[in-house]
């Protein structure tokens, strides 16, 4: 068990090194595939074992893991350290000063030393790695192809893919690491090296703007990793252990502890990009868009959201609990908001990203049974389907060369695969039967007892329709029958097919999932199993007899949608001022001339500016969030 | 078993029943405007002479999107007369106005895209109220399902009757009705022409149209379960709300989606959430 743990982990970091000295394409694509494979058949053998007791490691050559991981730890402070010097940013240089020297102090004068088993895995743990090494790996996998095109339009003389390969395929070695911790100071290792794999891959491109945006992420997720220091130290000092599953096995005990753990959250806020947050994920979308692909679906900010769930325990039925759950919910809304305003496809999926982490750590705060599966659904099925969206975003900028959604207004007459298996992962965020609906259907749910929640979840789920639904519209249009086939690579049309087939077959088997891997996780499961339908006192959603019906409904149309060629195309409705049929898109207007016409989305711009809510929305999440600490103590 | 014959009578007789309060909604209308008004059955005959006109369409999509409205409409309806989960119906009602907007969207028509960027902001101002009237039904019965309500013995209304008047707004909305119905506004002299609608044509018009019945009921069924505990008052309910949807059509003005979506949240939402406060401390 131990070996195919250290697999998971070991295994990216050893096929990161391959990729950063062995300056070869041929090499690196073998590696980054290789590894795909490798870390996919692992983390399924890792399912097929299932949930585990905590297990020791042992010694490397002698050494102590254990003190392994504190040199680590401090090298990699250092570093961190060193940015902060090399951008001169006081912010970097002092919190990672100030962890350090707590850091220090906890580690010689606080800690007793005792054997802390380092590696865990429950239900929570085995999903996330399942999402790390298979979405990860596929997004990975993506990069090679997507990265030559990038540095193409760059004009590099030297390239530089084995840094961006070596980070990239490093920050799945850490993420499994994250989610398999058992001690604390190991978890807290490896969420330092989300950071910094992070921002080095953040600011990759070396531009201003890039640099910029990589030292702010920097200096953000420092404060997170202060706020983790200061938590762990909080959470021992009353504990008196750093074994993970003892301190939620003890519950919430005082409020010390509890303050502690909402340090903890603190951190998870600032890697999950939260408000007031957010700025940091938001820049980051200057980054290739891989990067971006793997920051929102399967690394980074879903460590945030997954630090909170793992120490809900600790905090049920407290009022930090319900501060976690306004907080949440209050991001949820605030970023639903601020995307409707947007034009920018790779901002509106950032924005529907914080939103939807914000549901997920509601779902925590919520802490019920129900709101934990609700978060774990989310968690898994906004994975895919967020990889998949940012993915296609790739592949459209590459092909016309913008990202905004008024360019991509009827994509389907030139690029018609990627424009479908677009839609069909907007449809997938935002419509039943699909898996992310439903997560959001349980958080209603699990969330209608507390009517603040539920204001900001109605109004935020609305929100977020309006832009989804603007964007799959735009998407469509009609194609010239003679129309020549879209190109793709094949190691880009791979992971989209993957992930746009895996967003709607797991779908479908969401009762199964659920059954298997998030029921056990509960004493009492909210859901029972019924004839492909989850049912639960408070309601029930109707999974398999939906997918048929809609399913079959769906081949009905697409089946009379194929006849189109046999009726009649007409030209749009112009007020009856029409132009001969070869001059499609105008008018006849004054002076007998054709005038082109065109209708842009509503952006709503003065009701939802971007520049005037978010330092409305960032003071009033600052004032949550200080409510919720106080409130812990 | 049962559950499977009421959905079936779900499917094939909530369309007669929409048909015929769209006909009866025009009779009344006449009656208001001083006019005789069509036969009650004007709207069977409507859609079937536009069944019988040639397909043209602007292109593929609209057939797709038009059959999935009517046919997500329809499962819909189904749901809601199976007892099932409301929020559920309601996502599921969800899609079919999802692909409604789609498909005018994917026209490259300037009257569609702007009916269809009306309507997302129509969906905008309902769906809030629409959740927040169901969180009501679940903290007076304790769950989602339509079937706890049955359970009930003193009528929701009761309860909950600012959400009653909130869901009023959701009514409206949903039925395109003055002083919210900009984005399918009627007549021809106006900019819009049918806003979201004026691609849609012949069969795929018609479809649309059956669409619109099916959720006419479901909307209408949703107002029904305010007052489970009797027919014939459920009926006086019913006739009465819909009464005063026909004057509020041929009273008020057209208003701007602005307009919509400031009153719909502030006064809507505003009254859902007292409501809600009462039950939440009840």
């Amino acid at each position: 068990m131990s070996n195919l743990l250290l697999l998971l982990i070991l295994l990216p970091v050893a096929a990161a090194l391959v990729c950063y000295f062995v300056r070869s394409s041929a090499v690196r694509k073998l590696t980054v595939v290789a590894n795909g494979a490798i870390l996919t058949l692992a983390s399924l053998a890792l399912l097929g074992k299932g949930a585990f007791e905590p297990i020791a490691v042992g010694s490397f050559l002698g050494i102590g893991s254990d003190f392994l991981i504190t040199v680590m730890d401090f090298a990699l402070l250092g570093v961190i350290f060193f940015y902060g010097l090399k951008h001169k940013n006081l912010l970097i240089q002092g919190f990672t000063l100030a962890q350090a020297v707590l850091l220090a102090w906890f580690e010689f004068f606080v800690v007793e030393h005792a054997e802390v088993p380092a590696l865990a895995g429950d239900q929570l743990s085995i999903i996330m790695v399942l999402v790390i090494s298979i979405i990860g790996s596929l997004i990975c996998i993506y990069a090679l192809p997507y990265m030559k095109e990038h540095e193409e339009h760059l004009h590099l003389k030297t390239s530089r893919q084995p840094r961006f390969f070596f980070f990239l395929v490093l920050f799945l070695g850490a993420m499994n690491g994250l989610v398999l911790a058992n001690n604390v100071l190991w978890l807290y290792f490896f969420f330092e090296v989300t950071t910094l794999c992070s921002f080095m891959l953040i600011g990759h491109d070396a531009t201003e703007i890039a640099t910029r945006n990589s030292v702010r992420a920097l200096w953000m997720n420092s404060l997170g990793g202060l706020a983790f220091v200061i938590g762990m130290m909080l959470v021992y000092a009353k504990t008196g252990t750093l074994d993970i599953a003892a301190i939620l096995a003890a519950g919430p005990q005082g409020a010390l502890m509890v303050a502690g753990v909402g340090f903890i959250c603190l951190a998870g806020f600032t890697k999950a990009a939260q408000v007031p947050f957010q700025s940091w994920l938001l820049g980051a979308m200057v980054a290739p868009t891989p990067v971006s692909a793997l920051l929102h679906s399967s690394t980074m900010v879903k460590a945030g959201v997954y630090v909170i769930l793992r120490f809900a325990p600790a905090f049920e039925g407290t009022f930090l609990s319900t501060g976690v759950a306004i907080c949440g919910a209050f991001t949820f809304l605030a970023c639903a908001a601020l995307g409707v305003g947007q034009s920018n496809g790779k901002k509106i999926l950032a924005y529907s990203t914080v939103a939807n982490l914000g549901l997920i750590i509601c779902c925590a705060g919520i802490n019920t049974p129900l709101a934990i599966t609700a978060a774990v659904m989310m968690i898994l099925f906004h994975a895919i389907s967020k990889s998949l969206l940012f993915l296609c975003v790739g592949t459209i900028e590459h092909a016309i060369g913008s990202r905004d959604l008024e360019d991509m207004r009827g994509l389907y007459a030139k690029f018609p695969r990627t424009a479908m298996i677009t839609v069909i992962g907007i449809l997938t965020m935002m419509l039943p039967p699909f898996g992310v609906l439903m997560a959001k259907w349980m958080a209603i749910e699990a969330g209608a007892s507390n009517i603040y929640v539920i204001v900001m979840l109605a109004m935020g789920s609305a929100l977020m329709m309006v832009y989804l639904s603007r964007w799959a519209g735009s998407l469509m249009a009609s194609r010239a029958a003679d129309a020549a086939p879209e190109r793709q690579a094949a190691l880009i049309r791979l992971p989209l097919m993957a992930l746009a087939a895996a967003a709607v077959i797991l779908s479908l088997g969401s009762p199964w999932i659920y059954n298997s891997m998030v029921a056990p996780m509960f004493n009492a499961p909210p859901f029972t199993l019924s004839f492909g339908s989850l049912d639960a006192v408070s309601g029930s959603f109707v999974v398999v007899p939906l997918f048929i019906v809609l399913g079959l409904g769906l081949l009905y149309a697409m089946k009379a949608a194929s006849g189109f060629r046999k009726t009649r195309i007409a030209p749009p409705y112009v007020a009856g001022a029409n132009t001969p049929a070869d001059m499609d898109g105008t008018y006849i207007g004054p002076m007998n001339g054709p005038v082109a016409y065109a209708a842009g989305n509503m952006y709503l711009g003065e009701l939802f500016a971007e520049g005037k809510l978010t330092p409305v929305f960032n003071s009033l999440a600052v004032a949550l969030i200080v409510l919720m600490l106080g409130g812990a103590l | 078993m049962n559950t499977l014959i009421l959905v079936i009578i779900g499917i094939v007789v909530a369309p007669l029943v929409g048909g015929l309060i769209a006909g009866l909604d025009r009779r009344i209308t006449a009656w208001f405007q001083s006019r005789q008004g069509p036969p009650i059955m004007q709207a069977f005959y409507d859609v079937a002479k536009l069944l019988g006109k040639e397909k043209m369409v602007v292109n593929q999509w609209q057939i797709l999107c038009a059959w999935v409205y009517l046919i997500a409409a329809a499962v819909s309806v189904a749901l809601f007369f199976a007892q099932g989960d409301l929020l559920l119906v309601f996502f599921v009602q969800a899609v079919g106005a999802v692909f409604l907007v789609m498909g005018a969207m994917a026209a490259k028509s300037p009257y569609s895209q702007v009916g269809a960027q009306r309507e997302l902001m129509q969906i905008l101002a309902y769906e809030p109220v629409l959740i927040l009237v169901f969180v009501g039904f679940f903290l007076v019965t304790g769950s989602f399902s339509i079937e706890a309500v049955w359970q009930l013995d003193q009528p929701l209304i009761a309860k909950m009757p600012l959400l009653y008047l909130a869901l009023g707004y959701a009514l409206t909305i949903k039925l395109r009705k003055s002083p919210f119905d900009f984005s399918t506004s009627h007549h021809g002299h106006q900019e819009l022409v049918k806003g979201v609608l004026t691609e849609y044509s012949g069969p795929y018009l018609a479809l649309v149209e059956i669409a619109h019945w099916y959720e006419t009921v479901l909307v209408l069924g949703l107002c029904a379960l305010f007052w489970s505990t009797n027919v014939a008052w459920m009926a006086v309910l019913l006739i009465g709300t819909y009464l005063l949807e026909i004057l509020v059509d041929n009273t008020m003005a057209r208003m701007t989606w602005r307009w919509m979506l400031k009153r719909v949240w502030l006064l809507g939402m505003g009254m859902s959430v007292v409501n809600l406060i009462w039950l939440y401390a009840g």
